[in-house]
């Protein structure tokens, strides 16, 4: 009687390495190590490899010719890529990995169709962008392997007592000393999950909602012989909603910036639909960052990047780059937007008005939150925010925690609604 | 096994003094004596699909005009036992890349349409409560057994179940191609679900037991790229990325596909759709529009483009109110002339 044995992910992973090395035949063992060694060069470059898929990629292998470099390359390509945006970078680290290794095995240049993968590329616009922006954040990334936060020290310190925290919620955040920071961070972690919470609950069997259940009606109708005499309900549906925060981080914006972004990175981690965008001089998409690192050492590289940036910013262009790229596919009638800046606008204000009536018409909700706002002496009297103004549904302080408690408020009503 | 130490830290030296791909060139045909994988149709349903070549000549024959990279993909993909995932813009012949599969495997396209909202009963299947109530209302009327449960049990049969796509490529007698079109437009939770469907293609219903497939589909999912996929759902596909022809690819299409149609016409048109996609627009026009636009215009019986009559059948290229604005006028008299 033979035992079946569950096989660990390791051995499973080992035979099937033996098998294709078998399947390969005695020479290419070789190439079995060079095709793993591949998929760790594309997981230092930050592509999303697999062993299971460089196992695939591998497998793929012996279906192909492997002296028709087009077809190997496909196969190498089509199980370790997943994003056109990777495609490029695959590319480059094909070419510096596999092409030295053909030339140096005496494949001359002349005998092969000297076969460039560049040229199967179309270069569309969005491709370009999405390169840009994503070689960002490696830098980004780059920067914060070096300065890991120090996170450690603040769980056995006691939380601010009650009037201690409220003269610090009400304190303008310009104003904020490091305790402070320390302190915030607490406060925020504390209040972005209760809004998640609200704003992502689906519906649930509620006795008094008005939704019909059809299929538990239905059962506790056999009972009575077919005839429904008890409706289970439903609670009403909750818009599902979609978050968009773009947040202005240039100079005049710093201080601000960063506690509102420590906000929405607390609300992150709850909800799953929410998107961020910061920009100064162009426009970044920060939302993976939230999923992993600390971040506001990652506010500080990039406003340190733009310190000769004084005054102001072209918002309109900014908000442009957004509608044209990354806003097409994420603004819909689901989502609400919340565009934070102080209006200080370095650019053509009717390109802030053109972009930002773009996005009031395809949103569900636009909110602009203002850090000025927080000052009662305060007139929206820039013209930037006067463009922007007529088209906005809410127009709110973001200056101290309290404002940031008003903002969730604000969200929790539009979810309601 | 592996050197690890050689995984981790790889330079060119290491790789060039390493290596131990020992094939001179010119040796091809060592290899070809290599035992090698060729994929066969084999009886009883799996579908499996013969070489690169084959497919090429094979989709050329059914008119769709694709690259090798794209048969290379599906070759794979059905070698593998690997879903395929499409992206690209709209309108460039994802959904048809799952069509023609169909027809060149001699199998049933089953195709589930994804939009936002989607779940698993939309998806999978549910009860025909309508069915039921009618069945047990005669029961009752007819005083035969009281017994509730085995009423139940009948009711919760294959004949009042209502497959929907997922179920139905499970249980298809014959491994159908499985077209799950714009995934993209579907949420997180429905790709979650989806996943684990895809892993084993098997399904449980609470009254009937597990339904396993007795044939892998092949699948084909497309996505217009309007939201980031969900990485686990990604992993578990090979990836194709499909892009706007070239001049000369579209008018290959162009020509093949709109029977009738002048060699200057179709020139003409295609020459336009590649200056209209590098222009900005709030949608761009892929290939469908491209034929939908050339089938119009050899109806209205045309040989060639002229202003007027591209101001009036602009419709078909573009769906945008404010893209038809952007274009007109100057513009389109620029575009007409640069191309006729």
């Amino acid at each position: 009687m033979t035992e079946q044995r569950i096989l660990s992910d390791e051995e499973r992973t080992r035979n099937r390495i033996e098998r294709l090395v078998r399947q390969l035949g005695p020479r290419r063992g070789s190439l079995v190590e060079n095709v793993l060694m591949f998929g760790a060069i594309l997981r230092r470059r930050k592509i999303d490899v697999t062993t299971g898929r460089t196992l695939d990629a591998l497998e793929s292998l012996t279906y192909v010719d492997l002296f028709n470099r087009e077809d190997f390359y496909e196969a190498l390509r089509s199980n370790l890529v997943s994003n056109q945006a990777d495609t490029e970078k695959f590319n480059r680290a094909f070419e510096d990995f596999w092409i030295p290794l053909a030339i140096a095995e005496g494949d001359a240049p002349g005998e092969s169709e000297g076969f460039d993968p560049r040229k199967n590329e179309q270069e569309g616009e969005g491709e370009g962008e999405n390169q840009k922006s994503s070689d960002q954040q490696i830098e980004i990334e780059a920067f914060l392997d070096e300065d890991e936060a120090d996170d450690g020290g603040d769980e056995a310190e006691d939380t601010p007592g009650f009037s201690a925290e409220e003269v610090l919620r009400a304190k303008d955040f310009s104003n904020y000393t490091d305790e402070d920071v320390a302190k915030v961070r607490k406060l925020i972690a504390k209040i972005a999950p209760k809004i998640a919470t609200k704003l992502s609950r689906r519906t649930k069997p509620d006795r008094d909602g008005p939704i019909v259940d059809l299929r538990r009606s239905m059962r506790s109708s056999l009972k009575y012989g077919g005839d429904i005499l008890e409706l289970a309900r439903r609670e009403r549906k909750r818009k599902k909603l979609k978050l968009v925060m773009v947040c202005d981080v240039s100079g005049s914006m710093d201080v601000y910036s960063r506690f509102l972004i420590q906000f929405i990175y607390g609300l992150q981690r709850e909800i799953k639909n929410v998107e961020t965008f910061v920009f100064s001089t162009r426009l970044t998409r920060i939302t993976e960052l939230f999923k992993r690192k600390e971040l506001t050492q990652a506010l500080s590289a990039m406003s340190d990047q733009v310190a000769d940036w004084s005054g102001g910013t072209s918002i309109g262009g900014a908000l442009r780059e957004f509608n044209e790229g990354p806003g097409k596919g994420l603004v819909d009638g689901r989502t609400v937007v919340v565009v934070i800046s102080d209006g200080w606008d370095r650019g053509d204000p009717a390109v802030l008005e053109h972009e930002i009536a773009q996005m009031a018409r395809r949103c569900y909700r636009l909110i602009w939150l203002n850090p000025l706002l927080g000052s009662p002496n305060y007139q929206p009297l820039c013209k930037g925010m006067q463009a922007a103004l007529p088209y906005t549904d809410f127009f709110l302080p973001a200056h101290n925690l309290d404002s940031l408690a008003d903002l969730a408020r604000t969200l929790e009503t539009i979810s309601a609604a | 096994m592996l050197p690890e130490a050689a995984i981790e830290a790889p330079t060119f030296e290491h790789i060039y003094f390493n290596r131990n791909i020992d094939a001179p060139r010119g040796q091809s045909e060592r290899f070809s004596s290599l035992p090698r994988n060729t994929g066969s149709r084999s009886a009883g349903g799996n579908l499996l699909l013969g070489s690169i070549d084959e497919i090429q000549a094979a989709l050329r024959e059914h008119t769709y005009i694709g690259d090798r990279a794209l048969a290379t993909t599906l070759f794979l993909a059905s070698s593998l036992r690997k879903p395929i995932l499409l992206e690209g813009e709209a309108g460039v012949g994802k959904t048809e890349v799952a069509k023609v599969l169909a027809d060149i495997l001699d199998t049933n396209l089953i195709r589930l349409q994804c939009y936002e909202g989607l779940d698993a009963s939309h998806a999978l299947y549910e009860w025909n409560y309508a069915k039921q109530m009618l069945r047990i209302r005669l029961e009752s009327d007819q005083s035969a057994s009281d017994d509730v449960h085995s009423i139940e049990h009948s009711l919760f049969s294959e004949e009042y179940l209502i497959k929907r796509p997922l179920l139905e490529a499970i249980m298809s007698p014959k491994a159908p191609v499985l077209l799950i079109d714009e995934i993209d437009r579907s949420d997180e939770e429905f790709e979650a679900f989806l996943l684990e469907v895809l892993s084993d293609f098997q399904i449980t219903i609470p009254e009937l037991g597990t339904i396993k497939a007795k044939h892998r589909p092949f699948v084909v999912l497309t996505s217009n790229r309007t939201r980031e996929i969900n990485d686990a759902l990604k992993r578990r596909c090979l990836y194709l990325w499909i892009p706007y022809p070239s001049y000369e690819r579209e008018l290959e299409i162009v020509m093949a596909k709109v029977p009738g149609i002048s060699e200057t016409l179709a020139e003409q048109v295609c020459a336009f759709m590649q200056k209209v996609r590098t222009m900005d627009f709030y949608k761009r026009p892929g290939v469908s529009e491209s034929l939908d636009w050339a089938t119009a215009l050899v109806l209205l019986d045309r040989d060639e483009l002229d202003v007027e009559t591209v101001e009036a059948t602009l419709g078909t290229v573009f769906k945008y109110f404010e893209d038809i604005q952007k274009v007109k006028g100057e513009k389109l008299k620029e575009l007409v002339d640069s191309v006729a």
